[in-house]
């Protein structure tokens, strides 16, 4: 009998180990916060400010933009861009001019995590380009340069200034845009976004090529181009979610 | 805060003023005119055309002074219909008292045609036409019923001589 004692204790202990249960907490339900934090729902608009700057910089160069936005829900906004833009482009051989109106319909989400009452963004967005424009060649030369380069040719070609104009040209493009957005004084937002843009598809004049396109910048062989805005906008807060 | 600004507007002014790299790649861009010289008699062998010099009518410099070979690649006038050259040949020696001269004469209709954005526009040649007097060349057969000029990918016009 005293043999076993030890051994008995033992088992005496698992046996209670397995008895006990956890008994479920039954409390009563705890009130739920009713605080909700509004913030301001409206409708911004403003002026994109990097292309009257560009302009004055660069002499071939003009336009002129508004954007604005609409806030569908905690982080997704509805955004339209629309503008004007005229460029004149100078290559080796050719002179040309664009010109024309541009809209861009998209929407953003908001990816940053705001305080209490702050209203700033870093946003991905997706917008689609749309171009209505005239091209105008202005002059050209035809290239009769051969074998080396600085050499000049021994029949040279002519200057051709007789304008060619092709209006009703069109294109159509994709964008990826990436911004952030501050909210500087009260309902006055300050923007920087940069855009990569994909071209989907664009008109080209008649025994020429559109090289410039309102709205997407220079047309390149690839038919991608990035482009870049410098926004100040104002919200017009008409709710309150 | 300036130091953000400083940055920004740098970027700013970097992108704006970007441009990608595009040279034109093709050279000529102007198709020339290609000739190869075969044998009359044998209208199959390519003959070497000996001390040969190339001179346009218009002009007063050599576009192509005393070199032997079988094969040419000229210019045309992109702002005429017609072009004419004076091909010289001395097949005995240097003197030039063995220079024997001949006319060669191409007429066209010259189209502006647009290539790229760095290489420009560049003059192709429709409804082409040859013509020589008989002095050393002999015959001129363009190369299979060729009516326009468009490329230099192979030879335009075979004389015989």
């Amino acid at each position: 009998m005293f043999r076993y004692f030890i051994s008995l204790c033992f088992v005496f202990v698992f046996v209670d180990g397995f008895s006990q249960e956890q008994k479920k907490d039954s409390l009563i339900d705890t009130k739920q916060d009713t605080i909700i934090y509004k913030s301001a729902y409206g409708f911004r608009l403003g002026v994109d400010i990097s292309k009257p700057i560009k302009a004055q910089f660069d002499g071939s160069y003009s336009g002129f933009e508004i954007v604005g936005d609409y806030r569908l829900s905690k982080n997704w906004y509805a955004a339209v861009e629309l503008g004007f833009e005229e460029e004149t482009t100078q290559e080796d051989f050719t002179n040309s001019t664009a010109k024309g109106n541009y809209i861009r319909l998209g929407f953003n989400y908001n990816t940053y995590k705001n305080w209490l009452d702050m209203n700033n963004e870093i946003f991905l967005g997706y917008r689609y380009g749309f171009s209505i424009f005239e091209q105008t060649l202005n002059s050209f030369t035809p290239n009769v340069v051969t074998g080396e380069t600085n050499s000049v040719p021994y029949f040279p070609s002519d200057i051709i200034t007789v304008p060619q104009t092709e209006t009703g040209l069109n294109a159509h493009w994709s964008e990826f845009v990436i911004g952030f957005r501050a909210e500087t004084f009260k309902n006055l937002f300050v923007t920087f976004s940069g855009s990569y843009k994909v071209l989907m598809s664009v008109n080209d004049q008649e025994n020429f090529k559109t090289l410039f396109s309102p709205g997407f910048n220079r047309i390149f062989e690839g038919g991608t181009g990035f482009g870049f805005n410098y926004t100040l906008t104002y919200l017009i807060p008409f709710q309150k979610k | 805060m300036k130091k953000t600004i400083v940055l920004l507007g740098f970027i700013l002014l970097i992108i704006t003023s970007c441009e990608k790299d595009d040279f034109c790649l093709q050279n000529p861009v102007t198709p020339n005119l290609v000739i190869t010289f075969f044998d009359d008699a044998n209208r199959l062998i390519p003959k070497d055309v000996e001390r040969l010099s190339i001179i346009a009518l218009s002009k007063t410099a050599n576009l192509i002074t005393n070199i032997t070979t079988d094969s040419i690649a000229i210019p045309l006038n992109s702002l005429a219909t017609e072009t004419v050259y004076k091909l010289t040949m001395n097949n005995v020696d240097g003197a030039t008292a063995n220079d024997v001269i001949a006319t060669f004469t191409i007429k066209y209709t010259p189209k502006n045609d647009y290539v790229s954005r760095s290489c420009g526009f560049r003059v192709i040649f429709d409804d082409v036409s040859f013509s020589a007097d008989n002095s050393w060349i002999k015959n001129i057969t363009p190369t299979s019923t060729i009516t326009n000029i468009d490329n230099q990918n192979s030879a335009h016009v075979q004389i015989f001589h």
